[in-house]
């Protein structure tokens, strides 16, 4: 019983962290090369589109609610993003602003955030995954499934 | 004028101006880093994801070249039949 209370607050844990930043919860799972794999290949996308479209339209709830609901798994990154969105001044939309994009780097950077916040999830979902399981990937389990099924088809 | 508006960029919070022809382009890191984080949630070991890795990007890339031509097939067809 205790080892399972462990085991669901580990897992607990490596989620948190791992929505926090990416490939934190691997880190912290002593799956160090593998949570270094996911800080890079989701930090990638997520500032190279942010670099791209900019902060001020593209990490805001208000001007699009959509992409920052698809951003909000990198925690850490969105509420930075958020912040710097928010420090711009405003511009009303007939005006030129330096601080929006548009055609196509716009496309573009809502393509990568959103990409990036939905790879997280992946991320998050495996930590939750391999605190469960002492670190073994999600085919394990198919693996294991798959032997069973063949265990009880035999018999 | 190009190197007064590189001086005057700050990155996040000025926009990038993309050269004509690179949105197609910027595909490939996408698929890239796709590929690593799908094939990152099936590893058991880093050493297991170079391979796996150029596999899964060479399948998507490939996959979203058949897609982009097929859907340019029935657009055609669609124009020349109606």
């Amino acid at each position: 019983m205790a080892a399972r209370s462990d085991r669901t607050a580990r897992a607990i844990q490596a989620g948190l962290l791992a929505c926090l930043l990416p490939g934190a919860g691997h880190f912290w799972l002593r799956q160090r090369g593998i949570g270094l794999v996911f800080f890079a290949a989701i930090s990638l996308p997520y500032w190279g589109g942010a670099a791209i479209g900019g902060v001020k339209e593209n990490i805001n709830p208000v001007a699009n609610r959509w992409l920052f609901i698809a951003e909000l798994p990198v925690l850490s990154y969105t509420l930075i993003g958020m912040a710097a969105s928010r420090s711009l001044p405003t511009v009303p939309p007939t005006q030129y602003s330096p601080y929006v994009s548009y055609y196509p780097e716009s496309d573009v950077a809502q393509i990568f955030l959103a990409t990036a916040g939905l790879l997280n999830v992946l991320a998050i979902l495996d930590a939750i995954a391999r605190a469960q399981t002492d670190g073994k990937p999600v085919f394990e389990h198919e693996l294991a499934a798959g032997e069973a099924a063949r265990h009880e088809g035999g018999t | 004028m190009i190197a007064a508006r590189v001086l005057a960029w700050i990155p996040f919070l000025h926009p990038l101006d993309l050269p004509d022809g690179a949105r197609l382009w910027m595909f490939l890191p996408l698929a890239a880093c796709i590929a690593l984080v799908y094939r990152a949630t099936r590893a058991r070991r880093v050493s297991d994801l170079p391979r796996a890795t150029v596999v899964t990007f060479i399948n998507l890339v490939v996959g979203m070249w058949l897609i982009a031509i097929a859907a340019y097939v029935v657009h055609e067809a669609v124009l020349r039949l109606t």
